[in-house]
């Protein structure tokens, strides 16, 4: 398949392109310049026509671009980069889209603080936080699209993403509580990559609507999220399972 | 009550203001200078001190979702989205009281005319810009409101006319001005749950396709029912 990556230059692309290059031609794209053996150019997510021109040729979209600090990058990236995402679908009768996000797209903090085992299919509540918001609004751009013409959209979410070689205490990272919690959905680099790979091969027309939303994450004991659905439709199995990270750090 | 009315551009936001300023003290903003008898600011109602000034000491705000038809999509797509992100973020940092949303029927447009259709029923958007930006202008103030960060009203308004198109060219949702600033007048002053609120207006036409004045009503005995009060003008 020819796939074309819109952000591919940040932290999960490279394991997108590890995932995807020996079984298919890709065609990366950021808004920064990118060293790769294979087909780069440079396009912004925020300008439609470049992404028009971007998708020419192609059979699959993956959106793994994000800005999430900056508001009017924000809305231009998450969700107005979105519209021009679908518009190049449509243009280009592209039939098949794999969107990423946060979690909070769904489930903003009005879910996560109150409920436990929230599932992708429950109506969004991203709250006014701008990441969360903006991909939300963009989710719903996609969406909409859908509903309209025949293209697929699977909107794979994630909520943090590690090494598990190399994530322990002195990584510097946040989310480094190694022995005293870990994130109740929190999901390996590989593992992620691995589910947009798996995406590219479900049979569209048996999920249940052009539009489908997919908690990604191995199995963790908090029974906070569930990622029962992206198991079952995207056949997906995570490799690792990070348990070694739950265990009480021993004093 | 102070009230700033946005998108001063547009003919809908003038005839509100002007309704509005008999018994309120009204502000307009749009990016561009419009004439106007009315205080007029100019904002691009950026993220900023300025959108926070523009919106400091007013009771309420109403914002318009209709588009500048000349824009591009992008910039369409952009002001509806970041810009209603940005005035409510300012609004609720000041203190804003309330939020009025004009947001359009035509986001109701996909069902049967014969459903007895209310503000309960899920909308359904097109990709039609000027029906999109209303639909994403609503998710922005209802996590707002889910948030408590300030009261917002959405009203969703049947298609503008004047008085003067003649009775054959009007639709069945049709909405004259008076009408709406009747809405927008309710609005201003109804008692509101306080979370969200959502209406239905139009005007009093032949086979009126929306209802329009019913109390939002729930089973539980403890949210309270809210009505908006508006009665449309009988018109022979
Ligand atoms: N990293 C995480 O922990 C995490 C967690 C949850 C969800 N996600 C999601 O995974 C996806 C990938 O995230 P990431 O961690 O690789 O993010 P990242 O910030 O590392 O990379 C994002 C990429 O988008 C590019 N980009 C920014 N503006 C652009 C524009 N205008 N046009 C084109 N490209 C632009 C950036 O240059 C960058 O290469 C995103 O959808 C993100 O929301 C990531």
């Amino acid at each position: 398949m020819n796939v074309l990556i819109l952000g591919a230059n940040g932290e999960l692309g490279p394991h997108v392109v590890r995932a995807l290059e020996h079984r298919h031609q890709l065609r990366l794209t950021d808004i920064n310049d990118l060293e790769t053996q294979h087909e780069y150019f440079r396009a912004d997510a925020a300008d439609l026509d470049q992404v028009v021109a971007a998708a020419e040729g192609m059979d699959v979209i993956i959106n793994l671009s994000v800005l999430r600090k900056d508001r009017r990058l924000a809305f231009d990236v998450n969700a107005r980069g979105c519209y021009n995402m679908m518009t190049a679908a449509v243009e280009h009768g592209i039939r098949r889209v794999v969107n990423t996000g946060p979690f909070y797209v769904v489930a903003g903090p009005t879910y996560e603080r109150f409920d436990h085992m929230i599932g992708p299919d429950v109506p969004h509540q991203p709250g006014t936080y701008l990441y969360a918001l903006t991909k939300s609004l963009g989710q719903e751009i996609c969406r909409v699209f859908t509903e309209s013409h025949d293209i697929h959209v699977m909107d794979l979410l994630f909520y943090m993403l590690l090494d598990p070689e190399t994530h322990n205490v002195e990584s510097g990272s946040p989310i480094a509580n190694v022995g005293h919690d870990l994130v109740p959905y929190t999901i390996s680099w590989r593992d992620a990559a691995e589910a947009i790979r798996c995406a590219l091969y479900v049979e569209m027309d048996k999920l249940p609507s052009r539009s489908e939303v997919f908690f990604v994450f191995p199995d963790l004991p908090h029974q906070k999220f569930s990622s029962e659905k992206a198991r079952r439709l995207l056949g997906w199995e995570p490799k690792d399972q990070l348990d070694q990270f739950w265990k009480k750090a021993k004093l | 009550m102070k009230v700033l009315v946005t998108l001063a551009s547009s003919h809908l936001s003038l005839e509100i203001a002007s309704s509005l300023s008999g018994s309120h003290e009204v502000r307009l903003t749009d990016k561009n200078e419009v004439s106007t008898d009315l205080e007029i600011v100019c904002s691009d109602l950026g993220h900023g001190a300025p959108t926070n000034e523009l919106v400091r000491g007013m009771n309420a705000i109403v914002h318009s979702g209709e588009i500048d038809p000349a824009a591009s999509v992008s910039d369409q797509l952009d002001y509806q989205m970041r810009c209603t992100y940005n005035l409510l973020w300012s609004a609720a940092e000041e203190g804003v009281q309330r939020f009025i949303y004009l947001s359009s029927l035509r986001l109701m447009d996909g069902y049967d005319p014969d459903l007895a259709v209310t503000e309960r029923w899920k909308p359904l958007p097109t990709t039609d810009v000027s029906v999109l930006c209303y639909h994403l202008g609503e998710m922005i103030c209802r996590e707002f409101a889910r948030e408590n960060k300030i009261s917002v009203v959405i009203l969703r308004l049947g298609d503008i006319a004047s008085e003067k198109v003649a009775k054959t060219a009007i639709s069945t949702s049709t909405l004259y001005m008076d009408d709406a600033a009747l809405a927008i007048e309710k609005a201003l002053g109804a008692d509101h749950s306080g979370w969200l609120d959502i209406y239905h207006i139009q005007s009093v036409v032949p086979n009126a396709r929306y209802l329009t004045g019913q109390p939002w009503w729930s089973a539980d005995d403890v949210s309270p029912s809210f009505n908006l009060g508006y009665e449309p003008r009988a018109r022979s």
